[in-house]
């Protein structure tokens, strides 16, 4: 993906967009406000990764100014830890997603691609999700497997739909926790790992294979 | 000493009032006897005087003579008030200008209205032998107006009362005034214990040595908050700096471990990876902890139902409880409402679920309730499993402080101190109590307040 980087913190800045070219993104690096807004207006990204606390112009200034001259892109937030209320007013300025600094570059990878992705999702906006032989109705809180309907808690149909909703995409634990739990914090026991293999033992009861994939460390993926 | 000691400013006032009017009706009373017993030195005087006058130089017995002269002092302007009375041996009455009604021992006597005689309330009397058969008595009256008794008492009340009622009303002011000040100490106090660190007390510069008083608090809690900012910028910086190297680390093993040569490799790197999740949640919940203390986050506060919350809790948390053959069951069953934060809320009960979950053996029942009990909402994780000694309760409170019991478990020892923190932003208390056998780890929250 083509990245955007606003980031006044050169080291850290050097560091991540090193580490996200590692994985194949082109990087960008903008060292505040007016320079990110000048370089989203010269070039086209993907995708922008703005730091909350930027010097001169506050990153939701440059979000608010961003999305005021048209840009639809997706941008996600960059905070200190500790500061939670922020959360809610990166959001609420027009943020597509928030993260803790210094977030995993392999987890911030997973969630830029996740928003690029939603975007076209959001503009099919079925009503009826598809991956592979799954089928999942969010809106009737039902799913079914080959045409067999599946006998799942609130809970898991919750995490199928996210799964679902995103085929072939990685979805990393923090992803899920924050989207099905609504935790905004990191439990010490493996919540999401043990309910994805609840989930996965009545996907595969009628003997179909494991539709989940498992990325160790990262996250987990629905074959589409 | 020990009522000024010891007393609150009230009994102090009262206790002042108190000896302030004994005083005053003591100094009325000593007063009005001084003024009396001067009174009556001088009328003994002067009867005296007007007694010796009338005997001067008389003929032993010459009544004719005597009442001649009383006659005469009578008619005189400046003794025509003394009564006179003039009587033989054998008590009869022989003339003078007043009829006594009784008859006197000799010597002083006091008179009252009773005694008859017309126009004196109170007076002195003066009874005299003169020899030759003649008994002398002179009366003068003690007042000098009449009611002159009851006119001074009025006198007395009224001066000394209007001292009293200025004095009375200047204490009670003065004592509301001192209490008034003391409380905007208090109130600023308890908003700083409640969390609110930016509070400060009111300085009106009129106020004196109270507003010299307050600005000095003041600029305490001002050097307080600089400390504690101080604090707060130090762990949040060491916390930030050195969580940039791990998450540095994390994001290079993760890539180590995607292109791992063998099996062995990558199970070793995830190990790695492992540890330093560990170690980047210490310092989510130390930051988290410190973020709680020392933010206003009851700015966000909503009505949060407990009951919902525990059967959400229970729900997200159903699958990693049974991996561990731990039953889970729920008891909340009519709505509990509190003033929260939801999500903080939600963390904490998730929070004492893991313990639970992880400082039991395989096998032990853990139940989520949400209760009212006492006056107070309770969201509390019951387990059947080791419990908790009461003497071990602080250590387990403690930022990083681990039992012996639990030190072979994973864990940082912060899951309990951030469950605190929460119950306190709350207003509420975390208990550990024996639920015998168990441990019963309570969240005791306030009520909301009536709306």
């Amino acid at each position: 993906m083509d990245l955007l980087l606003v980031e006044d913190d050169a080291a850290y800045a050097d560091t991540l967009a090193q580490e996200l070219r590692a994985l194949e993104h082109r990087v960008t690096i903008a060292t505040n406000g007016v320079a990110a807004l000048e370089a989203v207006a010269r070039e086209s990204f993907d995708a922008v990764i703005l730091d909350r606390m930027l010097p001169q112009m506050e990153g939701t200034a440059v979000l608010q100014r961003l999305r005021e001259s048209g840009a639809t892109l997706p941008v996600l937030m960059l905070s200190a830890l500790g500061r939670s209320v922020e959360k809610v007013e990166g959001l609420e300025a027009g943020a597509d997603d928030y993260v803790v600094k210094p977030t995993p570059a392999p987890e911030l990878d997973a969630r830029l691609k996740a928003l690029a992705r939603a975007r076209g999702w959001t503009e099919r906006n079925g009503d009826t999700l598809r991956a592979g032989d799954i089928t999942v109705s969010p809106t009737q809180l039902r799913a079914w497997r080959a045409d067999v309907p599946l006998d799942l808690t609130k809970l898991e149909l919750g995490l199928l739909t996210e799964l679902a909703r995103q085929p072939n995409m990685i979805l990393t634990r923090a992803m899920l926790l924050e989207r099905v739990w609504g935790y905004d914090f990191e439990p010490a026991t493996n919540i999401v790992d043990a309910q994805v293999r609840m989930l996965r033992r009545k996907l595969t009861a009628d003997g179909g294979d494991d539709p989940i994939v498992t990325k160790r460390g990262l996250g987990y993926m629905l074959r589409g | 000493m020990r009522i000024v000691g010891r007393g609150s400013l009230r009994t102090l006032t009262a206790a002042f009032l108190a000896l302030f009017l004994a005083t005053v009706l003591a100094t009325g009373v000593a007063t009005y006897s001084a003024s009396r017993a001067a009174i009556v030195r001088l009328i003994d005087r002067r009867i005296v005087t007007v007694s010796d006058e009338l005997d001067d130089g008389l003929r032993p017995g010459d009544a004719r003579e005597l009442l001649a002269r009383i006659d005469r002092l009578s008619r005189t302007r400046d003794t025509g008030d003394i009564g006179l009375e003039l009587r033989d041996a054998t008590g009869r009455r022989l003339g003078g200008n007043v009829a006594l009604g009784r008859n006197l021992p000799p010597g002083f006597s006091t008179l009252r209205h009773r005694d008859g005689i017309a126009g004196l309330s109170e007076g002195r009397a003066l009874v005299r032998d003169l020899g030759g058969g003649l008994v002398l008595t002179v009366v003068a009256e003690t007042e000098p107006v009449d009611d002159f008794a009851r006119l001074r008492l009025r006198n007395a009340i009224v001066g000394f009362g209007a001292i009293v009622l200025v004095v009375l009303g200047g204490t009670i002011l003065f004592a509301f005034l001192i209490e008034r000040r003391i409380a905007r100490v208090r109130e600023t106090a308890e908003a700083i214990i409640d969390g609110d660190l930016r509070a400060r007390v009111p300085v009106n510069p009129a106020d004196g040595a109270f507003a010299a008083q307050a600005m000095s608090f003041n600029r305490m809690l001002d050097r307080i908050a600089t400390l504690m900012e101080g604090i707060a910028g130090v762990s949040h910086d060491i916390a930030h700096d050195l969580r940039l190297p791990l998450a540095r680390l994390h994001s290079r093993l993760t890539l180590i471990a995607a292109r791992a040569p063998t099996e062995a490799i990558r199970e070793d790197l995830h190990g790695a990876l492992a540890q330093c999740d560990d170690l980047l949640a210490m310092f989510a919940a130390t930051l988290r902890i410190t973020e709680i203390e020392g933010s206003d986050r009851r700015a966000g506060f909503a009505r949060v139902d407990l009951a919902q919350l525990a059967h959400k809790v229970g729900e997200g948390m159903a699958a990693v409880a049974d991996e561990g053959g731990h039953p889970l069951t729920i008891r909340a069953d009519t709505p509990l409402f509190v003033d929260g934060d939801g999500r903080l809320l939600t963390q904490a009960l998730v929070n004492l679920v893991e313990n639970a979950l992880r400082h039991t053996p395989t096998g032990t029942p853990v139940s989520i309730v949400a209760t009212y009990r006492h006056g107070a909402a309770i969201l509390e994780v019951v387990d059947r499993g080791p419990g908790i000694a009461a003497t071990d309760v602080p250590l387990a409170l403690r930022r990083f402080g681990r039992l012996e019991a639990s030190r072979t478990t994973e864990g940082h020892g912060l899951g309990l101190p951030l469950v605190d923190a929460i119950a306190r932003l709350h207003r509420g208390t975390l208990t550990l109590d024996d639920a015998g056998p168990g441990l019963a780890a309570a969240l005791v929250l306030p009520l909301p307040k009536a709306r």
